[in-house]
């Protein structure tokens, strides 16, 4: 079975009450790929992934995990 | 840090994209029946001549488009944020997508080229229609379901 990489950055972001403009505005990165990745459509890179996560202030793991 | 405006033009030109490739791909395959339906076998009149280097033009601008970030008279930055990383993976699946189109056209235009000979410029245009037409509508679709 496919293992899917799931991600929780909806939840950390809205916690924060970041907009997801504000969060693309921390990470440097468009607000496309902020949607795409919280929408599952698209699978972050290590370094986009790790860049989330220090703008969230959130461990890796805590954002991202395997499911399946 | 990135200023907000510049993430505001890319998001709006990233959405005027994705409506923008899929309207040229139209336009670029209805150019192409346009070549078919007024063909002509010798290219002295000087408006066959034109058509030509329009089709061939268009088709150099498409190329360029789908194969490098665009806008290219906007901000570096500006086009940095719209080469982000789920565009390329996009632009990757398009290219892969009308790669195969081509691929397959080619194959059915060999086997065509038993019943009916096909002259090169007829081929050319075909192909470079298959190619360049799907990976437009593809790279489209996918950059509108990414918005």
């Amino acid at each position: 079975m496919p293992e899917r990489l799931s991600n929780r950055l909806l939840e950390h972001r809205t916690e924060r009450g970041l907009t997801q403009a504000a969060l693309a505005e921390l990470v440097g990165v468009s607000r496309k790929t902020i949607n795409t990745v919280e929408n599952g459509v698209f699978v972050p890179s290590t370094v986009l992934a790790l860049k989330l996560a220090r703008a969230l202030g959130e461990p890796v793991e805590r954002i991202f995990s395997l499911e399946g | 840090m990135v200023i907000q405006s510049d993430i505001e033009a890319a998001d709006r030109l990233t959405q005027r994209r994705a409506r923008m490739l899929p309207t040229m791909a139209v336009i670029f395959i209805a150019q192409q029946g346009i070549y078919f339906t007024t063909k002509t076998e010798d290219l002295t009149r000087p408006v066959d001549q034109l058509r030509i280097a329009g089709w061939l033009l268009m088709s150099i601008v498409l190329l360029l488009a789908l194969t490098t970030d665009g806008f290219w008279f906007k901000p570096k930055r500006v086009r940095e944020l719209m080469d982000d990383e789920p565009t390329r993976a996009n632009r990757a699946d398009a290219l892969r997508v009308g790669f195969l189109a081509t691929m397959v056209g080619a194959i059915g235009l060999f086997f065509l080229s038993f019943f009916d000979p096909l002259e090169a410029r007829e081929t050319i245009h075909l192909l470079m229609a298959i190619g360049i037409g799907v990976a437009l509508i593809r790279f489209g679709w996918l950059e509108r379901r990414a918005l």
